[in-house]
């Protein structure tokens, strides 16, 4: 494939991943069952890369159009109009060539929720941190935390170097994390997230085994806990004993070592973390859907919506792939969330990397801490972010 | 001087070196539009990268920051070679979408062998330095 028989785009992917590999130990490269890729390439390297070619060397799915901007709903949202016809044109040159060569334009954080499915043991390439953490943890599928060239060049071709993540011992806990009094059906969305972030922080680089955890938490528990183990830290895999596909015992999800450290989270650091977020009340928009909203939060928020409008002057933006969208709007929820005057767009609710934030909004209310790390920062202070569960948020922003 | 070292990228090239004593990443520490350097607080900030060659300690995070690399090479204010102590993968990554040489894993210390403003010469595996 590197020699050029299939074209010049593939024989510069090839190149890369190549020299990539080499450079890092990879004895090979192996085949990948499907790809998840970050739509912000610039439109002439996208170009460069592709061609000769005339679909993805495997399924493709794509994430969220970086920035929060959305081609359809930045006016809404009160995205500055300077920097969204900078953003659109962008993005339709590149919609063009993902129409013709076969990325999915899924344009969310969540890719297995709309039917990017890996298997265990499958090798991917996944960008996100986000979503790679959960696939290595709650699928078992392989991907390592590629950089978004070593990503395309993956989609592109299909392969990708064995190394890292790829190989079993590279994939087990360093580090065990006991739950300290805490009933996990007690706990609320913005008490998972507390425990990742503070877990992410102390872990780092270490992948972890979390103890005390059952098989009955719904998807969208699992997805606030996960998430900001790759903010404040940057933690690959987040194993939950007797419950995630490499944990059936922790000891399986330790590699029969000794853990590295054992960390103990209990009230008190969830009430510690959420106070790096407090707030005085004065809300001017609430933020919901970082990682993007599961079916289940939407239905949650229309019902906590029904029959209400929006204070003046305030705002509401709700994140979720297009998918959910509809599905969601089957069932009623939608008309119930817009009719308040919600925003609903498959974008980066993080708004990564440079947090497009209307000029009004002074003040954030989000049961993110992943959102509420990264607008904080990216705002450089300009923007203050409160930590508050979906119906608080509600509250702050409705009569 | 010479100094010898592993190439990831390889290439012929001479220029001028900007050398940080700080992990670089082409997103948050350089902007793209301009090539300057834009740590906050270090000494270096508001040096030009353009057309120079980087020395660095190694890389570290942001995703995206080979697409910014590639954005910068459009614009003309990319570097045109990167030598560290050790390439970390955004690095590594970077370097390879605008297709420039880097080199690792030398027999002495780049990072102090070099000083900013030495001219610097690579030439596959031999770096070449000279006041």
């Amino acid at each position: 494939m590197a020699a050029g028989e299939y074209g010049a785009g593939i024989a510069k992917c090839m190149d890369i991943l190549i020299k990539f590999g080499e450079a890092f130990g990879a004895e090979k490269m192996v085949k990948i069952a499907s790809a998840h890729t970050m739509p912000k390439e610039p439109p002439e390297l996208l170009r460069e890369l592709t061609a000769g070619v005339t679909q993805t060397g495997v399924f493709t799915t794509l994430h969220p159009v970086m920035s929060a901007f959305n081609p359809h709903h930045w006016r809404k949202m009160g995205i500055p109009e300077a920097f969204a016809r900078q953003e659109a044109t962008a993005f339709e040159q590149r919609e063009a060539i993902y129409r013709r060569l076969s990325f999915y334009q899924t344009y969310t954080c969540l890719p297995m929720l709309v039917g990017n499915v890996p298997l265990k043991g499958d090798y991917l390439s996944w960008i996100g941190t986000g979503a790679q953490l959960m696939v290595n943890s709650l699928v078992g599928a392989r991907t390592n935390r590629d950089g978004t060239m070593v990503n395309l060049a993956s989609a592109i071709t299909g392969r990708s170097p064995y190394m890292g993540l790829f190989l079993d011992e590279n994939r087990h806990a360093d580090m065990v994390v006991e739950l300290e009094g805490l009933d996990p059906y007690q706990l609320t969305e913005t008490d998972f997230g507390a425990i990742g972030y503070y877990v992410g922080d102390k872990a780092q680089e270490r992948s972890i085994v979390i103890k005390g955890l059952d098989r009955g938490l719904e998807i969208t528990h699992l997805k606030y806990l996960m998430a900001p183990l790759s903010t404040s830290g940057a933690v690959s895999i987040c194993h939950i004993a007797g419950v995630t596909p490499e944990a059936e015992t922790l000891e399986a999800a330790l590699g029969h070592r000794k853990p590295a450290e054992v960390l103990s989270v209990g009230r008190k650091e969830i009430e510690a973390t959420k106070a790096l977020y407090g707030g005085d009340g004065h809300i001017d928009m609430a933020l919901f859907g970082c990682p993007h909203c599961t079916v289940p939060e939407l239905k949650k928020m229309a019902s906590l919506l029904d029959q209400k409008k929006l204070k003046p002057n305030k705002r509401l933006w709700v994140g979720m792939p297009y998918q959910m969208y509809y599905l969601a709007q089957q069932m009623g929820y939608t008309q119930i969330v817009e009719n308040a005057g919600g925003v609903m767009a498959s974008s980066c609710m993080a708004a990564i990397p440079d947090a497009p934030i209307p000029e009004d909004v002074k003040t954030i209310a989000t049961n993110s801490f992943k959102a509420a790390h990264y607008i904080t920062r990216l705002t450089k202070g300009r923007v203050k972010v409160v930590i508050q569960d979906m119906a608080a948020c509600i509250q702050a922003i409705t009569p | 001087m010479k100094l010898k070292g592993r190439v990831i990228n390889s290439g012929k090239v001479q220029a001028e070196a900007i050398v940080l004593d700080v992990p670089f990443s082409f997103i948050g520490d350089f902007d793209p539009n301009t090539g300057e350097i834009t740590i906050e607080g270090h000494p270096l900030s508001g040096k030009n990268l353009a057309n120079k060659i980087l020395v660095c300690p190694s890389g570290k995070g942001g995703t995206i920051a080979p697409f910014i690399a590639y954005q910068a090479q459009q614009k003309g204010v990319s570097p045109v070679g990167i030598l560290c102590r050790k390439a970390d993968p955004l690095l590594c990554e970077s370097a390879l979408a605008i297709n420039i040489p880097i080199l690792d894993s030398f027999d002495q210390d780049p990072v102090t062998s070099i000083r900013t403003g030495m001219t610097v010469t690579i030439n596959h595996d031999t770096v070449e330095i000279a006041d």
